[in-house]
């Protein structure tokens, strides 16, 4: 093999301790070696056009640089081989700036390690196999799935670059949980204001015919990999054509069945064919059919009969299973509320005038099912409200985190209780106050400022009983000083903790991203990458991914929609890098140890083959399939066993 | 447990400190840029140790640290990232697993567990870095030499 070497002075901070004529005297002896020569800085604009001509000259087949850390400068001198038309993967770096001349003192034995770690570097880039970066066709349209903050933004930002986008979203409405809430921390601004832009834009905007909305609609299935999955929606029946119908409402005053609002967390009835809640979008009703006459044997056609544009309501609307390709996959499906009938205590479910945060929420919005006025179970305004901090977070025995988010909404609910009755009393109980953010202590100091209001600090939730006794409620405590006591409370509000989507489980099986130890979606770094998954092309936006705010969702929608972009751009095709594992067929024996041990699902075992098969696209090449292989079936490119032992023989010489 | 004392041990033994030859495997994420960091802080290190990179400690076959030794290595070093900073989310756990299960074997071959250590750098932990290898050399250079060379016997690649 003729190799060339290239020894750097590194400006003579090298050759300070390393005698080059020591290495290439040591060099020159060796066989492999074609030619040994030296530069004061490889790496300068000088150093790389030197480079670049005495490679053309010399044409040898392999290069070593003995130089500073490859981390640094291996990506810059396989460019110069990739312009004179070599292999950038026949290269090799001997470290022999960081690893020997500025850690050893003594030039003797610096000059003999280097000269041992060029000899390793040329006795393995001889074994380098010609590797080559492949490229792909991709998919560059994207299925969202949630249309809440994150779906929405990401959808939006996509869209408006021009992407097709897919938005598929599990309710019959757009806004997720926020459209939802009278007013937001911690400035009050109103839920739907803040998104029916969005939505609007998502609806009828400029960009709006790059979007396609399936609502009532769950991914079922996805194939394929990044770049190119094949997703399977199904579709519920709305029996309303989202087209047709105009929103005038006729169809749902003509209702005669009623069922309880989900959307109300059961507080009040809606009809069968209705709106969630008045100015949900899109605007057309859904018929929940369960509830309809017709679903229980009457030839009800009243609706229909109502609507003034013909076809509008459809009877015979079924469910559909749609297929969509698309290059990458934004997971935006939210979170859940820790279930409170865990801390039974507590009375939620068993107690009335106990109500979780989210149901609060409807209680004070204007649009919810009292209208946004307080009342108690019996109509009349509550004298005082306790809210309960904590539920199930902070606490081994439930989850052990804070949200980061209850807190503020707490003192939200503070502010609003406050402003629509002035006389009534609001307890706190809490196990710690968290407000982070630079505007969100606002609301707590107003609280604390507040005469009327009260702060009681519990050690442990077993600590809080909730029981009703003549229709008003008292909460018994023990606060972390032991002493034990009670509060009168006509309403009690649970802050329980966000936990993952209750879909995460099933979710995450179809994209085969296995959720975290707390039923999150697991991001593939907790800060560098927390919108991508483990699963390349599957990125996570929102509460989905971990417990956050508005703010932080519509971040990661934005991210998520970056990471497409700059992944899946426009013109150029996927480039997939060479260094990953491969896999020798007549070795496998197919026991699936690799796949075991694979962090990211990229070894499958097609069942024509049974013997394990490498997707490129999925593998980072870290290799540990390789080292677990027990017939060394895997090999690990670029640093496979036969490199790694060549160079080891070779510095161990 | 005692290890066969060869008669390069005693040869080597004789005339001045011995000099250990060792291998370290350094993860590319932390581990080597934690010896980059000790290189661009300057701080002397023993020139025993000869480093070579690969891109995650999961990669390390228990294969690499047996045929280090049967080509003259006196002690091998598997440097890995801290648990939870594993480029690769959880390659370091292998080489958890690997490593402990290979000292036993290491054990009934009647090679001293000390000479196979794993350790954990970041890439920050430039002062670490050069402390775990000082104490490998100090270690090893206690023990004596494993004297499985020559490389003869080991030049003809072994079963893989």
């Amino acid at each position: 093999m003729k190799t060339g070497v290239y020894l750097c002075a590194c400006g003579g901070t090298i050759t300070e301790k390393v005698n080059f004529e020591k290495v290439a005297a040591d060099l020159g002896k060796n066989p492999e070696v074609a030619y040994v020569h030296t530069a004061e800085f490889l790496c300068s604009e000088e150093g790389k056009q030197f480079l670049e001509q005495d490679l053309t000259e010399h044409r040898p087949e392999r290069v070593v640089i003995a130089a500073c850390s490859p981390r640094e400068i291996e990506g810059v001198f396989m460019q110069v081989m990739e312009r004179v038309g070599l292999n950038p993967y026949f290269l090799q770096i001997a470290n022999i700036r960081e690893h020997v001349a500025w850690i050893t003192p003594d030039p003797e034995r610096a000059t003999a390690k280097a000269s041992a770690l060029v000899r390793g570097a040329v006795a393995r880039v001889g074994l380098h196999q010609p590797l080559e970066r492949k490229e792909l066709d991709v998919c560059r349209d994207v299925v969202v799935v949630g249309a809440g903050p994150a779906g929405l933004k990401a959808a939006l930002c996509l869209a408006e670059a021009g992407r097709k986008v897919v938005l598929v979203e599990k309710t019959p409405v757009l806004g997720g949980m926020p459209v939802r809430y009278e007013e937001l921390f911690p400035n009050m601004e109103c839920g739907p204001c803040l998104l029916e832009p969005v939505m609007g834009e998502v609806l009828h905007g400029e960009h709006a015919h790059n979007i396609e909305i399936l609502t009532l609609s769950e991914v079922v299935e996805v194939k394929g990999y990044y770049g190119n999955f094949a997703v399977t929606i199904k579709q519920a029946p709305r029996y309303v054509d989202t087209v047709k119908c105009v929103g005038c409402g006729e169809c749902i005053a003509a209702c005669p069945a009623a069922t309880k609002n989900e959307f109300n967390y059961g507080l009040d009835e809606r009809k069968a064919i209705s709106l969630p809640f008045a100015g949900s979008l899109p605007n057309v009703p859904f018929l929940a059919f369960d509830a309809c006459l017709r679903a229980h044997g009457e030839d009800c056609q009243l609706c229909r009969a109502a609507c003034p544009v013909e076809g509008a309501v459809r009877y015979d609307d079924s469910a559909k299973l749609l297929e969509r390709s698309a290059g990458a996959i934004v997971v935006a499906v939210g979170s859940d509320l820790y279930d409170c009938t865990r801390l039974p205590a507590l009375g939620y479910g068993s107690v009335s005038g106990v109500y979780t945060s989210l149901e609060f929420e409807r209680l004070l919005a204007r649009n919810g099912p009292t209208g946004g006025e307080l009342r108690l179970p019996d109509g009349t305004p509550p004298k005082s409200v306790a809210i309960v901090h904590c539920v199930g977070s902070l606490d081994e025995h439930h989850q052990p985190y804070c949200s980061g988010v209850c807190c503020n909404y707490a003192f939200k609910f503070n502010h609003l209780v406050r402003k629509q009755l002035p006389e009534s009393r609001i307890h706190h109980l809490y196990k710690e106050l968290v407000t982070p953010g630079k505007e969100e202590f606002a609301l707590c100091r107003h609280a604390g400022h507040d005469p009327q209001t009260s702060f009681w600090r519990y050690g442990d939730i077993a600590d809080l009983q909730v029981a009703a006794e003549d229709g008003h409620h008292t909460i018994r405590y023990r606060d972390t000083a032991g002493t034990s006591g009670q509060i009168e409370a006509d309403m009690v509000i649970l802050c329980p903790a966000m936990v993952g989507p209750e879909s995460a489980g099933r979710l995450s099986a179809v994209l085969d991203t296995p959720p975290d130890q707390f039923g999150f979606f697991q991001e593939l770094h907790g800060k560098l990458d927390a919108a991508q998954s483990k699963v390349r092309g599957i990125y996570l936006a929102g509460a989905c991914q971990s417990p956050m705010d508005i703010r932080g969702a519509i971040g990661q929608g934005i991210a998520a929609a970056g990471y497409v972009l700059s992944g899946l751009a426009e013109g150029r095709k996927l480039t997939i890098d060479p260094i990953t594992a491969a896999v020798n067929e007549l070795a496998c024996s197919g026991c699936r140890v690799c796949g075991s041990v694979c962090p990211y699902k990229a070894i499958s075992f097609p069942p024509d083959k049974q013997v394990a098969s490498v997707n490129a696209l999925l593998c980072h090449g870290c290799g540990t399939c390789g080292a677990a292989c027990p017939a060394a079936a895997i090999q690990a490119h670029h640093f496979a066993s036969p490199q790694i032992f060549a160079e080891m023989e070779a510095i161990l010489q | 447990m005692t290890e066969p004392m060869t008669l390069a041990a005693t040869e080597a033994a004789s005339p001045g400190p011995f000099e250990p030859k060792i291998v370290a495997f350094l993860c590319n994420w932390c581990s080597y840029a934690g010896a980059d960091k000790a290189g661009a802080a300057q701080i002397p290190c023993p020139d025993n140790v000869r480093v070579i990179r690969i891109m995650c400690s999961g990669r390390v076959e228990p294969e690499f640290v047996l045929q280090a030794f049967r080509l003259g290595a006196d002690g091998v070093l598997i440097l890995a990232c801290h648990a939870g900073d594993c480029h690769y989310k959880e390659g370091n756990y292998r080489a958890i697993q690997r490593h402990r299960l290979l000292l036993q074997m290491l054990e009934q071959f009647g090679i001293d567990q000390q000479r196979c250590r794993l350790d954990f750098v970041a890439a920050s932990e430039g002062e670490k870095y050069v402390r775990v290898l000082t104490e490998t050399v100090e270690a090893i250079r206690t023990l004596g030499p494993l004297g499985l060379g020559p490389p003869e016997a080991a030049a003809a690649p072994g079963p893989v």
